[in-house]
């Protein structure tokens, strides 16, 4: 039963990718129109797997949070042409360059996790 | 669907079961020339003058035969089944087995079993499967003969996938020169148990009432037999219906349970001197506990080797804030040397790196050399056409015993075997698994933050909302949609009946009435039920709330409504970024939109409370209150929450 293993492998595949390592974002991230990423992100079906507001999901196995992402922008993009696990691959004849530098500008300035806090329901 | 009932019923053997009538209800009987036109109109019937029926009813000398019983053998079944501490029958109403339905009601009483109503026969059996895992035993279910026979396999699959004792009774007429012409003989089959055959683990048709009593009694064994699974009997007609010629030589077979058997001592104590000499040995599961005693045995299995737990969440296995719960740290796998995989659904899928790509392929998700012991049931009984038993996996040492019987001996077998420093080693890992326990829960918080105040709304903000409102009450989980996994993130499940698994087979349409099933089961207990269900499988039996409602199962179900088929919407843009087109249309034919359903109205359309549909994250607390208050009251309680995709 797969049900919960995707999820379960979550928490390794955004370290693997980078997740945690806010501090490790490429100084060359692209500049990009996040409005236009947005558009993008929830047109070409993005959100499908990592949620709306880039908090993550799951597909066959985990689709890591992009929230705030802090992975450099070649390994994103690296990501998005030549997938690692069943991440579907997005060629340039479905996105182009400008789309993904559009969609990284756009997940990066999405608000992360916060502190949860500030969340009493979660202490529960 | 078409019914026995609802047919021109013109057959003499029904002719003369109804001849008792003729005398007082001749007007409206058609005893004879049931084929002719009426001579008029029937909106005119009251005014015209007496037609051919009619006045041949009147002017026919009564009938020669019997038109009254005293007995019948429907009577008898219901004795047999009342031995048996049958609760509930789940039925679709249909003629073929209209005399062990009015033996249910009249000479049964209605009780042990009730009849549960319901709209479908999918409905009936998943209502079973609910009840059966969440009360520990069967209740009955019965269809028509073929029609709802076939309306009812899906959800028996799923039962035999999920391995789930479901007690099914299908009429039939067996002889042929008994129909009726028409429907009678659209609905009645040679062998109509060959329908489910692949997917029950027993099945029969008896010829007389004596044979019922030891069917009976022998399927509910090999039902409640591990591996547990679905059993059918095909009833005939004339056997439910006609008198009793001697009820004193028919006897009710003595039922005894099957002891479920304990692993091989010898096997057990090998498998307990690998697990303690193991640097890192790991527990997997899925349908460990079969009875409240399944997750107390594996909790003190686990803490005394001190080894860590991953749950495939088949049943309530293991209390989800244990400290040795790894189940959302699958590296563990890549990690152990030693695999104790306990009544395992899909071993080789769990030990697996499986990559869905053009080309398809697989990896050992397992370290080279780590060995692997199973225990369990399920592999002793299998078939052969549906693949439910998925891939091969090599394995090293194959135990066959019930995993909930077993753990016992292997608990103790474990404790001889180990020594101080062992012990004290054993001590050291667990303090390590539970700083990582601790750090996941805490990782899980974090991460439900993202898009708190999100329209549409997070799951994992509907999770908590939810449990924030039932905390405090007696609850139990009951049902959750495609990877919704929030719960056992963020919940403190611990109890027994506060989790019972899917649906098996992952046949859709299965949680909202499997949902209800354990409702049912909870009630008598005053139990809270909550269930999460999808939108997609909601719209397959929504007519599971109007049987809740009618009976006042009190539940809280919450649509998680993200408007698509997701998972498929997903495999199809996955498909049109394969092939380099058309990602942006893939909604078509996977999303329910265009218009959007209103799960809250159909709810109150069922007679059920419906809030919803919610897409204001702040508007869930109010919402579950009112719903709450409802159920608390007895009563079914519908939530439409908007939500974004997983």
């Amino acid at each position: 039963m797969h049900k919960f293993k995707g999820v379960a492998v979550a928490t390794v595949a955004a370290v693997v990718l980078g997740l945690g390592a806010q501090s490790a974002r490429a100084q060359d991230a692209p500049q990009g129109d996040a409005a236009n990423g947005k558009r993008i992100f929830l047109k070409e079906a993005c959100f499908t797997c990592h949620g709306r507001v880039g908090q993550g999901g799951a597909y066959n196995g985990p689709a890591p949070i992009l929230a705030h992402t802090g992975l450099p922008f070649d390994a994103f993009k690296g990501q998005v042409r030549n997938p690692i696990n069943d991440m579907p691959a997005y060629s340039s004849a479905v996105l182009s360059d400008k789309d993904i530098a559009d969609i990284y500008v756009f997940v990066h300035g999405l608000p992360g996790p916060s502190s949860p806090k500030n969340f009493p329901i979660l202490n529960n | 669907m078409p019914k026995r009932r609802q047919e021109a019923d013109s057959s003499r053997r029904n002719f003369l079961k109804g001849a008792g009538l003729v005398g007082a209800a001749a007007a409206v009987a058609p005893p004879v020339a049931a084929g002719a036109m009426p001579a008029a109109p029937l909106s005119k019937a009251k005014a015209a003058l007496p037609g051919p029926r009619q006045i041949a009813a009147e002017t026919m000398p009564p009938a020669s035969d019997p038109v009254n019983q005293t007995s019948s053998g429907g009577d008898y079944m219901v004795d047999v089944i009342k031995t048996l501490d049958i609760d509930y029958m789940a039925i679709n109403c249909a003629s073929s087995y209209r005399g062990l339905h009015e033996a249910v009601v009249n000479h049964g009483g209605n009780t042990k079993p009730e009849i549960i109503t319901c709209v479908h026969e999918d409905i009936a059996v998943h209502i079973s499967q609910g009840y059966a895992k969440m009360a520990g035993k069967p209740i009955a279910m019965a269809c028509h003969g073929v029609v709802g026979l076939q309306h009812a396999t899906m959800a028996m699959y799923n039962a035999w996938c999920d391995r789930v004792p479901v007690i099914v009774f299908g009429g039939n007429i067996m002889e042929a020169d008994k129909r009726a012409p028409g429907a009678e003989w659209l609905h009645a089959g040679v062998d109509i148990g060959q329908l489910v055959r692949e997917f029950t683990k027993w099945d029969d048709q008896p010829a007389s009432l004596q044979h019922f009593g030891e069917s009976m009694v022998r399927a509910y064994k090999i039902a409640t037999t591990p591996p547990m699974g679905p059993v059918f009997l095909a009833l005939d007609g004339e056997l439910q219906e006609n008198p009793i010629r001697d009820r004193g030589s028919l006897r009710i077979p003595k039922y005894e349970p099957v002891i479920p058997p304990v692993g091989d001592s010898a096997a057990i104590v090998e498998a307990a001197k690998m697990l303690v000499a193991a640097k890192n040995p790991l527990i997997v599961c899925d349908r460990v506990a079969r009875t409240p005693a399944g997750m107390k045995n594996l909790v003190e299995f686990a803490e005394a080797l001190q080894c860590p737990v991953i749950d495939n969440y088949g049943r309530m296995n293991f209390p989800s804030r244990h400290p040795l719960n790894q189940s959302f740290r699958r590296a563990l796998i890549g990690q152990a040397d030693v695999i104790l995989a306990i009544e395992m659904n899909d071993l080789w899928g769990t030990l697996t790196h499986f990559r869905d790509r053009i080309d398809r392929t697989s990896h050992p998700a397992t370290k080279p050399g780590a060995k692997i012991i199973t225990l369990g049931m399920r592999d002793l009984y299998l078939k052969s056409n549906y693949q439910d038993f998925g891939r091969w996996q090599d394995v090293d040492l194959d135990i066959a015993g019930d995993g909930e019987a077993s753990l016992p001996e292997l608990t103790e077998a474990v404790r001889r075997l180990t020594d101080p420093a062992q012990k004290a080693a054993f001590d050291e890992r667990g303090k390590k698994l539970a700083t990582a326990h601790q750090a996941m829960v805490e990782r899980s918080k974090v991460d439900a933050t993202i898009g708190w105040d999100a329209s549409p709304i997070t799951t994992a903000r509907m999770c908590a909302e939810v449990y924030n409102q039932i905390k405090d009450e007696d609850w139990s989980v009951v049902g959750t949609a495609i990877r919704l996994s929030w719960m056992h993130r963020l919940w403190d499940i611990k109890k027994p009946y506060q989790w019972n698994g899917g649906s098996g087979g992952a046949g859709v349409g299965y949680n909202l009435p499997a949902s209800i099933g354990a409702a049912l089961a909870n009630k008598k207990h005053g139990r809270f039920t909550v269930a999460f269900g999808g939108d997609g499988d909601f719209m397959f039996n929504p007519g599971a709330l109007w049987t809740a409602a009618h009976h006042e199962i009190p539940i809280l179900y919450i649509v998680h409504n993200n408007r698509a088929y997701h998972q498929e919407y997903m495999y199809l843009t996955a498909m049109a970024a394969r092939h380099g087109r058309g990602v942006d249309r893939m909604d078509i034919g996977t999303t329910l939109k265009d218009p959007n359903i209103d799960y809250a109205t159909i709810a109150r359309g069922m007679g059920a409370h419906g809030e919803g549909p919610i897409t204001d994250p702040n508007d869930l607390a109010a919402a579950l209150k009112r719903a709450i208050a409802v159920v608390k009251a007895g009563g079914p309680a519908v939530i439409d929450v908007v939500t974004d995709p997983r």
